[in-house]
């Protein structure tokens, strides 16, 4: 037994040795910030400053809620009581949504927000796992890797969501004037209070601008990460470095999946604690 | 030095300065709160949830720097 591992492994290295001698691939340039480039697939007339084109990052985001939606249908039509596998899985992910997520860090109102906070945990995560799906929206149709959630205007647009419902939700339970009031803590001075209070307003736009970047950055970094692991074999010109790359990159891809479900879990998580810290304000 | 040279360098140093603290905070941020679960393995679920809540936080800051980098090279 052990001898037989021995031999493969030599095998191994032998063809790994071996590709150092073939010599190097034909020259070929590949511009990694390229992919994120977007070009319009269908194009359609502007309407006043919104350009309304079909591109890539629209494709996927249809893409990804026609998963869901199809996914929902087909478990919610044929729901057992002893479940299969696939209904094992969306349930472990429903009840990570309800108990991990809102359960844990939401003190009232879980019922109520549940249903956002799970929508847009699904969502996100939906979003960065198809982004590291090859599908042929490249140039000329190539295979490329692209995440809708690695476009800064998709995921402003996601925080944006969480930060108008937020608002909603603690001026609907606390009243516009206490809700605005209970941001400086009443028993502080009021100077104190006065500088508590625009410290406090800074920090919800921040909420705002960290809750989008942060989820924007991960994935772009994550997908040129990858691009550039790809890329390197046609920089060094040798298929020995391009088989190491190419481990490499097996392991970078591993830990993107890893990074695209950690990612969509903060996401909702943050927006959890956000919308919970509305309702129930402790100052 | 021309302006292209400097961008770069620019972008560099702005990603790796600012790695060097999010780096440090998350390590102390994981490894306190595994010993928080190896003293206590029954809040290890309440710990765990936190955990990630602090890393979004404390790993935001890493990647503003890698968009102040991005700036920097494609923008500014």
């Amino acid at each position: 037994m052990k001898g037989k591992r021995l031999v493969w492994l030599l095998v191994g290295l032998a063809a790994v040795a071996a590709l150092a001698f073939i010599p190097g691939a034909r020259k070929e340039s590949f511009a990694v910030a390229g992919e994120f480039n977007l070009e319009p697939i269908v194009k359609l007339p502007k309407l006043g400053p919104f350009d309304l084109s079909i591109n890539k990052a629209v494709i996927y985001l249809w893409l990804a809620t026609a998963i869901i939606v199809v996914v929902a249908i087909v478990i919610s039509r044929s729901l057992e009581v002893k479940p299969s596998r696939f209904q094992y899985a969306v349930e472990a992910l429903y009840e990570l949504a309800r108990d991990g997520i809102v359960g844990s860090v939401m003190k009232s109102g879980k019922a109520t927000w549940f249903p956002y906070v799970g929508a847009v945990f699904v969502f996100v995560l939906v979003n960065n796992l198809i982004g590291l799906l090859p599908l042929p929206f490249g140039e000329h149709h190539q295979p490329s890797f692209y995440a809708a959630t690695a476009n800064l205007f998709v995921t402003v647009t996601l925080a944006l969501f969480t930060f108008v419902f937020t608002h909603y939700a603690g001026i609907r339970k606390n009243g516009a004037l206490r809700y605005v009031k209970n941001w400086a803590p009443p028993t502080a001075p009021p100077v104190l209070k006065q500088i508590i209070f625009v410290i406090h307003v800074v920090s919800e736009v921040f909420r705002l601008i960290s809750l989008s970047v942060r989820l924007f950055a991960n994935m772009l970094a994550g997908h040129a990460i990858l691009g550039v692991f790809f890329a390197m074999a046609l920089i060094f010109q040798s298929y020995l470095a391009a088989a190491m790359l190419q481990g490499g990159s097996v392991l970078i891809y591993l830990f993107e999946i890893f990074v695209a479900v950690i990612q969509a879990f903060i996401f909702a998580i943050l927006s959890a604690v956000y919308i919970g810290g509305a309702l129930d304000q402790d100052h | 030095m021309n302006d292209a040279a400097a961008k770069l360098l620019g972008a560099g140093l702005a990603m790796g300065l600012g790695a060097i603290g999010p780096g440090v905070g998350l390590g102390i941020l994981i490894g306190k709160a595994l010993e928080a679960i190896a003293r206590q393995p029954e809040v290890s679920g309440d710990v765990r949830t936190n955990m990630f809540i602090g890393i979004g936080v404390t790993e935001a800051v890493a990647l503003y720097a890698f968009v102040v980098a991005l700036i920097l090279i494609f923008v500014a």
